[in-house]
């Protein structure tokens, strides 16, 4: 009896460690929920807050206008430098913003597109630079460096998509 | 002991290559557009699509929008295909996936960027997830097995995009749901820039230690 209830404790633990595939889709699902509630749409709402802002007071004309020459490296309007200043503070506010500035004709779907991996690569660079550069105890000789890996490998990935989405034909 | 070979056992089951090739071919885009059945084997397809209202041509999120509202509705649109992600990433990772990569890349590490295989744990985990890779990025130093300048390249390649799979994912929803690329081709170039970078890293220090 005692052994009965001995492997019946044993296994019990074996079974928790192993949930049913269907389970884990579900549990999966729910988290995808929070993060969608909790981390996208909040980034979204502060994206096309920023963009409007952007436009009505016509700072956006002036970035363009400013930041043309170096965008125009790119194939991008001077307009896009905002979506990169906001990727740099968070990833999903920069993707945000290129999305918003599509949907408002500033960007075409190519240039909205090309920036995706940038906006990634680039992306929370303060948050991680806690998360990842301090909580690896790296040399700290080394962290501007990182920094400015991050920030060209972020060129080289528009230089990248630009080239794949000229040759898929996207404008 | 025997449950070490057993671990390994499970590590190299043929379900968990299946699984990664699978993984692979849905994230790939490579299905998109195809006819059939085979094109299940696409998430974008996987992640469907609100339906249309009325002839309007607009979904539910409508069209022309503004400001916070707007941003509201964008989030919303992006919230089933995240939790179908997430979702899937749960299952594959509990299918092997995420394991059999470990034994795919592992050999790769040294001449990808200089590291020896022992981090193949913490590359593939950093895939997915930043925290867990650079508790045992600094373990792994800690512990003698890379060296501070090996420490430094592999920080050089997790810190850019980070865990750039969900980040994408999440993160990059708004784009992804309107990006030509497909989100397997996407990764595969942020793979590839981080690889540039972290060499780029390998180059700057061994020079330095050549001049030292």
């Amino acid at each position: 009896m005692s052994a009965e209830v001995q492997t019946a404790a044993a296994a019990k633990p074996a079974a928790a460690k192993k949930p049913s595939i269907v389970d884990t889709f579900l549990k999966g699902c729910a988290k995808g929920f929070k993060v969608g509630i909790e981390n996208i749409t909040p980034a979204m709402i502060l994206g096309y807050v920023l963009v409007y802002i952007l436009q009505e007071t016509g700072l956006m004309d002036l970035l363009g206008t400013i930041m043309s020459p170096v965008m125009g490296l790119f194939g991008l309007p001077g307009e896009a430098f905002a979506v990169l200043i906001s990727a740099f503070f968070a990833k999903a506010s920069g993707c945000a913003t290129a999305a918003s500035m599509y949907q408002a004709g500033t960007l075409t779907l190519g240039q909205a597109s090309m920036m995706l991996p940038a906006c990634i690569l680039m992306g929370t660079l303060i948050g991680h630079y806690a998360r990842i550069v301090l909580v690896t105890d790296s040399n700290k000789k080394w962290h501007p460096l990182l920094i400015g890996i991050c920030l060209l490998d972020a060129a080289i990935s528009l230089v990248i998509m630009r080239i794949i989405l000229a040759a898929m034909g996207v404008q | 002991m025997k449950e070490k070979k057993e671990e390994n056992k499970e590590k190299i089951g043929i379900g968990a290559w299946v699984a990664l090739i699978v993984l692979i071919l849905v994230l790939s885009g490579a299905f998109r557009t195809v006819d059939g059945p085979l094109k299940v084997l696409d998430f974008t397809n996987l992640s469907g699509s609100f339906g249309q209202i009325g002839d309007t041509g607009a979904n539910l999120i409508g069209s022309g929008g503004t400001g916070a509202k707007d941003g509201f509705m964008a989030g919303f649109n992006l919230i089933p295909a995240v939790m179908f992600f997430c979702g899937l990433l749960g299952v594959f990772e509990q299918l092997g996936a995420f394991k059999a990569s470990d034994i795919l890349f592992r050999p790769l590490l040294r001449p990808l960027m200089g590291i020896p295989g022992k981090c193949g744990i913490a590359f593939i985990s950093s895939f997915t997830g930043s925290d867990v890779a650079a508790v045992m990025t600094r373990e792994l130093y800690e512990d003698g097995d890379i060296t501070d300048d090996e420490r430094t390249i592999f920080v050089a390649y997790q810190y850019a995009g980070s865990a750039c799979i969900n980040n994408t994912i999440t993160g990059g929803a708004p784009l992804v749901a309107i990006c030509p690329v497909a989100l397997g081709p996407c990764i595969v170039i942020m793979f590839v820039c981080k690889l540039i970078g972290a060499n780029i890293v390998r180059l700057i220090l061994h020079a330095k230690r050549n001049k030292a």
